[in-house]
Parts: C-alpha cells; structure tokens; sequence
C-alpha cells in the first residue's frame, strides 16, 4: 500500500523524460511502424478523454466515439470548406468536440443515468455517424471527405515523422493538462461525484458544474484527437467512428486500467500494437482481442497500470479507480 | 518549456533530413526465384465475404508456381487484412511497402479502403493493380502506377442501367440500396447513363445492412409501379429483399450489382419463384457453374479445398491472368518500371474468365470496360448481353 | 397499407422483444446488462445449424440441443468470466461480455465465416392471408413465444419464490446471502437462462434473417434500444418496447423515409429519455457504476 503522503513526494519530473525519449523514436522506424506509433498517441487521448469520463467521473457515457468523429469532420470540414490549414483546425476541433461533450452531460443532468445514459450517447454516436452518411457534399457522404494536408512551416504534413511531432507535442500538453485538472480542487471534486453525488452535493459543492465540466474537457480532448486522426489517415469515413471504433476505445480505457492516466497511455498503445501483432494471422484478430482483453480482465481487473504501481509509488495516482 | 520547445525544433529538423524519400529501388522485392505481392483483402470483419477474391486470387499465383513460375521466379503473395477499414488498410499497405518491401500489389476488395491508400502507393510508386475494389476515384484520374483490373463502378452501372432499358418500354426505373460508397459505387453511374437516357427514378429507397426486413420498401415500391428495380444490396439483404417482395406479390424485375450472384442467392432464398425476376453484373464469361468456369473452380479447389465458391471468388484472376502476362513479355530482367510499361502495354487481352477484355494505357487504367449480365433463363442462370439475348 | 405495415412492424417488433426479454432476465437477476448477447443470439442459430446441416437431426430436437447447449455455455461464461470479477466496476463486466461475444464471432467466422447461409425454417407454415393482408408462419410463430416466454417470466418473478429471490439479489446481493440465496449459483443460472433465450431468439431470427457471423450485432442493439424503451427491468416493458421499436421504424420507413429505419431506434430512445429519463415502465435502479 502507498499512502497518498508517499506519492506526493514522489518525483513526478520524471514523467517528462518519457515525452524526451520519445522524441529519438523516429530514427528507429520506417513509415509504418511510424505510422502506428502515431496511432498509439492519438489513441491515448481518445482513451484519456473517454477514461475521464466512465472513469473518473464514474457515468456510463458512451459518446466519446462520437467526440472523435466530430472532431475529425470538424478538422477536414473545416479545412475543406474554409481552406483553413490544418493546424489552425485543431483548436476548432476541440472546441467542436467540447460542444459534443456539453450535449452528453445535458443527457446527464437530465436525470438519464447509468445504462440509460450509455444508449442515449451510444445513440448520439450513431446519429452523428448517420449524419456524416447523408449530409452530402458537407461530409463527403460515403465515399469520405479527403484532406489537402498541406504543410505547416515547409515541413511537409504527408509525412509520418512529422506528424509524431505535433502528435507529441498535443498528446503531451492534454495529458499534463489532464493530470493536472485532475490533481486540482475540480479533480477531487470529480472523483467525489463518482463516489457519491448526494454526499457531494451536500457539502456544497455544485455537481451540475463538475459534471459539465468533466464532459466538455473529455470532448475537448477527444476532439483534437479527432483532428489528429484526420491528418492522420488522410481522408475521414463515417464508418472509422462506429460501433467497432467504440467498443475498441471502451477496451483501451480498461485494460489501461480504470480512471488512470498511466492506464490510458499503457491501453491505447497496448490495443493499438495488438492488431498489428495478429497480422500475421489473417482472420484471427476478433478472436485473439477478444481473447486477450478476458483475459486481462480476469488476472489484472485494474488494468496494467496496477502493474507498474506494484513496481513503484510514482505510479499511484489519487484519481483511478480501485 | 523553453527547453523543450528548442528541442522539439531541433528533433523537426532531425525529422525534416529522415524524411527524405530514399529513391525506391526498382526491384525492391524481387529474388532470382521470387516476386513478392501484396495481397490486401478484408480477411476478418463483416466484410470478409468479399476476402474470397483474394483467396481466388492467390490460388491462381500457386497455379503458375505449380506451373514453374514466370522465368524461374514465384509469385509470393503476402497477405494483409484490410478488414475494409480505411485506417486498418493505410496500416496494411505501409507495412507492404516499408516493411515487407513487396515488388508490387495486387487485390483490395474495399473501394473506401483503396480510395484511403492510394495517396500512399502513389507516393511509393510500386504497381498496384486493384484487383475487386470497383470505385471509379481509384483509377481516374489515371497516376503512374494504378491499374484497375475489374470492371469498374462506372462500367458495372453502366451494364446495369443499358440492361434495363434493354427491355422493352422500360420507363420507370426504382432504385433500392445501402448507403455505402460499395452501393454507390454501382449506383452513382447508373443514375447519371439513366439521366442520359432522360429517366430519372421513380423512387429512391434506402435498405441498410443488418435490415431484416423489406416490407416498408416494398410497399412503397407497390405503390410507385416502376418497370425494373436496381438493388445494390449485399448478400443477406439481397435475399431479404427478394424474399418480402415475393411475400407481397410484387414481380418486378430487379437489376442487382455483382456483390451478388445467382446461383447463391437462389440457394439462400430456396425457391426459384422468388428469384425468376433478378440480375445480376456478372463480369463472367460462363455461368458460375458452366463449363468455362469449372476450370478456375478446380483452381481454387486444388489449393483452398474448403472454399464456397461465390461470385468474387473469380473476381480478381482475370487481373492475375493479365499480370503474368505481362510479367512474361518482360523476360527475367524484370524492375517496376517495365513491369508499369508491360502493364501498359497489354491491349484487348481474353482474359478467359472475365467477359470483357482487359486494355490498359498510359491514359486509361481502367482495363475492363464491361461487364455481361446474368439472369434466370428457364430456370438455368445464364449470362445475357440484353434482355432476353444470351452473351455470344 | 397502414394494416401489413403495422404487421410487419409487430413480426419484427417481436423479434427485438424477444432479444430484449432475454436482456431483461439477466438484467433482472444480475443488474448486468449483457452487451455481448448478440452473439450468444448467432452461436445458437449456428449451433442449430450444425445439427440440422451437419449432423442431420431434425429441426426441432436441434434447436433444443442448441438452446441447451446456450444454457451450459452461458452456465460456463458466468462462472469462469463474470464470477471472478464480480466485484469489480460494473463496466469491466460490460467489457467481459463484449469481449466474449468478440470470440464468438471471431470463432463463427473462421469456421463458416465468409458466407451467408440459408437457415431452413422450425415449422414451414404457408402464409395466411386476411383478405389482402399477409401473415407469415414465422411471425405468428414468434410473436406466439414471446406471448408464452412475457407469460412464464411473469409467473415465474411475481408469482412463485424464485420471484422473490430475484427481487431479493436484485435489491442487496448481501441480503440475500444472509437469508441463505446462493448467489454466485443463482446468477450463473440467470446467465445460463439469458444465453438460452438468446439462442430461442437464434433460431427464430435466422430463417428470417439468413444466417452469417454479424446477424447478431443488429439485433443487439434493437433488443437493447426495447429495453431502454420499456424501462430496464421492466418484463412488460422490454415486449412492449420492442413491439414500438417495430411499428415505428415501419411507419418512419414507409411514411417518412426509408433512410430513417436505421435511426428509429435512436431517435426513439433520445426522444423517450428526455421525456421520461427511465423508460416508460422503468424503476429506480441501485447499481454503481
């Protein structure tokens, strides 16, 4: 057991190092493997965002695939129908995944709750998705909307190495802004919704507020996201945000581990690196995922972060969920 | 902060010089005894039905390699699972290219998952010939290093609205299908040959995947009467289809894509009665169980020997047929330059499977610019040219 | 029009009841909502396959065999997936059965994966006709079992003691240990219920809807949509959920637009939550996430 008096003298710094070596990985891949490492850290926010929300603040919200294509449509619509260059579509699209998130906790305070509130935004996702489907010449319909990725200070965005740098430099600023708004007073105070939001309530504290918050941040964060796979893959699909999409994301956040921002990083490299790995076996994947994510749930329940705060007090993080 | 900034300009630059295309060695993937192919097709998925072509296809590489392989060298197929997702698929072919340093790729079954890759094999610049994908924004405009050896949606859109107002006193047309870009694909160049022809359709319904029922549809199409009903629909829907219409009484000819074939959907559906009214695209010279065909049946038999033959399983070996054609016109000196000019250089070739001949050029790289039609005729599938007239 | 509309909206409405029946029993006795119960619905009708097809049994006595066999493999998923990390965060039990209904799928599709097959029909009744109205076999067929399974499970959790312990483990899963429920049984039973009418629901919904690895995946959601419809829990409500689900999306498809059958189950839902935020027949619910 660590108390909390032990991790807070623990030295955090060291954290930052990870980004730092991460910046020497480009040397050791080719496009591809590139490629998939990018994967690995728009898929860390995804999993960050959505983990904020059935995590930490404890609601069964299921829209958060839904914040990722919005903020991938927002990102190439943008783009397309402004001409905006991509990196000026970013904070748009965060906003615009922000506003989904706002629209979920509306659900929320509405009073739909637990399963009931999982369909409503399961619902949300597969309307927004319907949307993409039909709206035409706006969405690119089916056949997708493509991007002109352009470039940003010479340096050309088709290319995957520099891609991971941006996606570096966004991943790393969300994750410590997420750390630390949940390290704040709003942190502890989302947590403690999770716990018990009429005892929350009663000391004062107005949980509406911590509840929209939690929302718009997780939308805020799974927007960019959205944008990053935008450039990314090149052209958005209203098929990459489905159901498949969703249950995958839902699968990082737990086999990270529930409510950890260690968790997050560790299950969207994990599930990201896995399909890859089963390549070698044509058709198998559904089965070896399946698989593979039981039996996580059945020998570490806490997810592979409870491995590395088993190694060392640094990994202990007041906000996962025990 | 500051720091890291610096940094994090210093590790751009470093990206800046390693991104620098190294210049593609022109037999990247060549031995003196192998050539290796990418095979990308939706092995897993709810699409993986559509895998069968490059099953199909890769049965045909084992066939030549039986055969003694193209001037001493096999065809090594290295598959990778697309599951017709546009991100899975850029994986896919990035691995092929980088890490598997294949010579060339042949297959994709997914329009939406080769629309997705080919910015990247055009910048590697390796041949690719799409070998069941039919979206037409592939292959046009043409780049360097596409070919398209299937009929594409345009040339199957076009087969099914000329089939449909080759019969008679055809004017109202009804148009029932997925919203996906595969029923696009097919139903997007019907629309604009009927437009040319001045029909517009009388009614335009949607059925989507995992519908397991028509009855909303086909009412709406009882009441709008049309002459011929174009269906792009997949297999399961296909039969639903067809069956609540045979439930509600309604006869009317329906044009299918060539997602679908005959002798199976008469097989799900269990009564010709039901089936007697629908067509199909079929690419083919023979029925699938006529005798031009049994030759590539026992093909994929002799190598997949548990393989239910559908129409896609023969898809994609019309385009294989045309590729050892061309890597034989080489010689053993082979690079992807001259395998691009050999590609380019195969006009009108009988494939023998497909029922229109393969051209390809500099300027046209969709090779195959028709597509036969299949039908119900006493009973027997049968390929047709145009109502009521059987293909030569 | 309005008369076969409402018909076919009720065949297939009782089609989502039947799925969401199957729900509201696990759900009843676990407050476990069963995400992967699609694919418990296609590995029964695959299973009933394999016995017809393969092993040449009769058609009846297979899609018993496969309901029983539904049974023990829901009795097994309990025991060896759900037990162990019941006490977890109810979510990671979500996940639990997604991920096995992941398997299943994974499994189905390697083995007969990438075709679309015929599955011939439990009792070939010819259609009826009331005047110009057509009543297929297969919808009285399964509206008939919904009717008997809403009447049984009525019976069963209002009238008898297993009621009362459903009620019981329902209300405190401790209580009802003190007063000498074995629980852990009790839940893999209700698993082992659910995944048996999953697979009743299997072999009535493959004739209609052909048989393939994904035939579950639709009807999952439909079942669920019912069940949120009705209010979770709520036996009367799931059946009649489903029923609405069924009318509606026939009169939004022939009415409105037929793009509009996909997305009626989510604007109902959208539209009946924010009216009334636990169904129409739902009760509180105690569960932590």
């Amino acid at each position: 057991m660590h108390t909390p008096a032990e991790s807070r003298t623990a030295p955090r710094w060291i954290f930052w190092l990870l980004p730092i070596l991460a910046l020497a990985i480009p040397l050791a891949t080719n496009p591809y493997t590139q490629f998939i490492i990018n994967a690995m850290l728009i898929y860390t926010l995804v999993t960050l965002g959505f983990s904020v929300v059935i995590g930490n603040l404890g609601q069964l919200a299921f829209a958060n695939t839904a914040f990722f294509g919005i903020g991938a449509y927002a990102s190439a619509m943008a783009g397309n129908a402004l001409g905006l260059p991509w990196l000026l579509t970013v904070p748009l699209a965060g906003l615009a995944g922000a506003a989904g998130g706002f629209l979920a906790s509306a659900a929320a305070l509405r009073g739909i709750r637990l399963y009931y509130l999982a369909i409503v935004t399961l619902a949300f996702g597969e309307l927004m998705r319907w949307f993409y489907t039909h709206a035409g010449a706006l969405t690119g319909g089916t056949d997708g909307l493509a991007l002109d990725r352009g470039d940003i200070f010479g340096l050309q965005l088709n290319s995957d190495t520099v891609q991971f740098y941006i996606f570096l430099l966004l991943t790393t600023l969300l994750v410590a802004g997420t750390v630390n708004l949940l390290r704040s007073r709003l942190g502890r105070a989302i947590v403690a919704v999770r716990e018990n939001e009429i005892a929350t309530a009663s000391l004062g504290i107005a949980t509406s507020r911590i509840i929209v918050t939690a929302f718009v941040w997780s939308g805020f964060v799974v927007g960019i996201a959205g944008a990053m796979f935008a450039l990314h893959t090149g052209r958005v699909f209203p098929e990459s945000f489905g159901l498949t999409q969703l249950i995958i994301n839902f699968a990082m956040v737990l086999v990270g581990g529930l409510g950890s921002v260690i968790g997050a990083v560790l299950g969207a490299v994990a599930l990201t690196a896995l399909p890859e790995y089963v390549r070698a076996f044509p058709g198998m994947e559904e089965i070896f995922f399946g698989v593979i994510v039981m039996v996580v749930l059945l020998v570490m329940p806490k997810g592979l972060a409870s491995l590395l705060r088993r190694v060392s007090p640094i990994f202990h993080e007041t906000h996962h969920r025990d | 902060m500051n720091s890291r900034a610096k940094q994090f300009g210093l590790a751009a630059v470093l990206a800046l010089l390693a991104v620098n295309p190294a210049f593609a060695d022109e037999t990247t993937g060549i031995t003196d005894d192998s050539i290796s192919i990418g095979v990308m097709g939706p092995f897993s998925g709810n699409a993986s039905s559509y895998s069968k072509a490059e099953i199909g296809l890769m049965a045909y590489y084992q066939m030549i390699n039986d055969e003694g392989g193209i001037h001493g060298r096999k065809l090594v197929a290295i598959q990778e699972d697309t599951a017709c997702d546009p991100a899975k698929a850029i994986a896919a072919a990035k691995k092929l290219i980088h890490q598997d340093k294949v010579f060339m790729l042949q297959g994709n079954s997914c329009s939406g998952a080769a629309v997705a890759i080919k910015p990247e094999v055009v910048d590697a610049g390796l041949p690719w010939i799409v070998a069941h994908a039919v979206s037409d924004t592939i292959s046009t405009p043409p780049s360097a290093n596409i070919f398209h050896g299937v009929p594409t949606g345009e040339a199957n859109g076009n087969a099914m609205a000329a089939f449909v107002l080759s019969r008679p006193d055809t004017r109202n047309v009804a148009i029932i299908e997925h919203s996906n870009d595969w029923a696009h694909s097919y139903s997007n160049p019907a629309r604009a040959y009927l437009k040319q022809q001045g029909i517009e359709p009388v009614l335009e319904l949607v059925m989507e995947r995992g519908q397991t029922d028509a009855t909303a549809q086909v009412l709406k199409l009882k009441q709008a009467k049309p002459d011929f009903i174009i269906g792009a629909l997949y297999e399961a829907e296909t039969a639903i289809f067809l069956r609540d219409m045979k439930k509600y009484g309604l006869d009317t000819p329906v044009m299918g894509t060539a997602g679908t074939d005959l002798e199976n959907t008469l097989k799900r559906v269990g009564d010709l009665d039901t089936v007697k009214n629908y067509f199909v695209v079929h690419p083919y010279v023979d029925n699938l169980d006529g005798p031009r065909m049994k030759k590539w049946a026992d093909m994929i038999h002799k190598y997949y020997p548990d393989e239910e033959l559908t129409n896609f399983s023969y898809i994609a070996i019309g385009s294989g047929v045309a590729l050892v054609e061309a890597l034989k016109s080489i010689g053993p000196d082979l690079d992807r330059a001259k395998l691009i000019a050999a590609l380019d250089a195969i006009k009108d070739l009988d494939t023998g499977i497909l029922s229109s001949p393969i051209t390809w050029s500099a300027d046209e790289r969709r090779g195959v610019q028709g597509s036969a039609v299949a039908g119900f005729v006493d009973g027997k599938p049968t390929v047709l040219e145009a109502w009521q007239t059987p293909y030569q | 029009m309005l008369m076969q509309l409402s018909i076919a909206g009720i065949s297939q409405g009782a089609i989502y009841a039947l799925i969401a029946l199957s729900l509201t029993v696990i759900y009843r006795s676990t407050t476990i909502v069963s995400f992967g119960h699609g694919d418990f619905v296609m590995a029964g009708a695959f299973l009933a396959y394999i016995l017809v097809i393969g092993l040449g049994f009769a058609f009846l006595p297979a899609g018993l065999l496969a309901i029983a066999a539904m049974f023990a493999i829901g009795i097994v998923f309990s025991r060896g997936l759900i037990r162990p990390i019941r006490g977890g965060p109810h979510i990671g039990l979500a996940l639990m059965s997604i991920s096995f209904g992941f398997a299943l799928r994974g499994i189905a599709r390697l083995v007969w994966g990438r075709e679309v097959l015929p599955m011939p029909r439990v009792f070939d009744v010819d259609p009826i006709f009331v005047g110009s109205i057509i009543i297929t076999g297969d919808a009285i067929f399964t509206i008939g079992i919904v009717a008997v399974l809403l009447a049984a499970f009525f019976i069963l959790l209002h009238l008898t003691d297993i009621g009362k312990m459903v009620q019981a483990v329902y209300q405190s899963e401790r209580g009802a240990r003190l007063i000498g429920i074995d629980v852990s049984r009790f839940h893999d039973f209700s698993w082992g219920t659910g995944a048996a009418l999953g697979a009743v629901g299997g072999v009535l919904i493959a004739p209609v809807s052909f048989l393939h690895p994904d035939l579950g995946a639709s009807f999952l959601i439909k079942g669920f949509a019912a069940m949120t419809l009705g209010g979770f829990g709520s036996l009367g409500g799931s059946v009649i959920g489903g029923l609405l689900l069924g009318l509606a999306e026939q009169y939004a498809g022939a009415y409105l637009n037929t793009a509009l059958i996909d997305i009626t189950a989510y604007l109902l839902i959208i539209l009946v939550l924010l009216i009334r935020p636990r169904g129409l027949f739902g009760r509180k619910v105690v569960i932590k996430v």
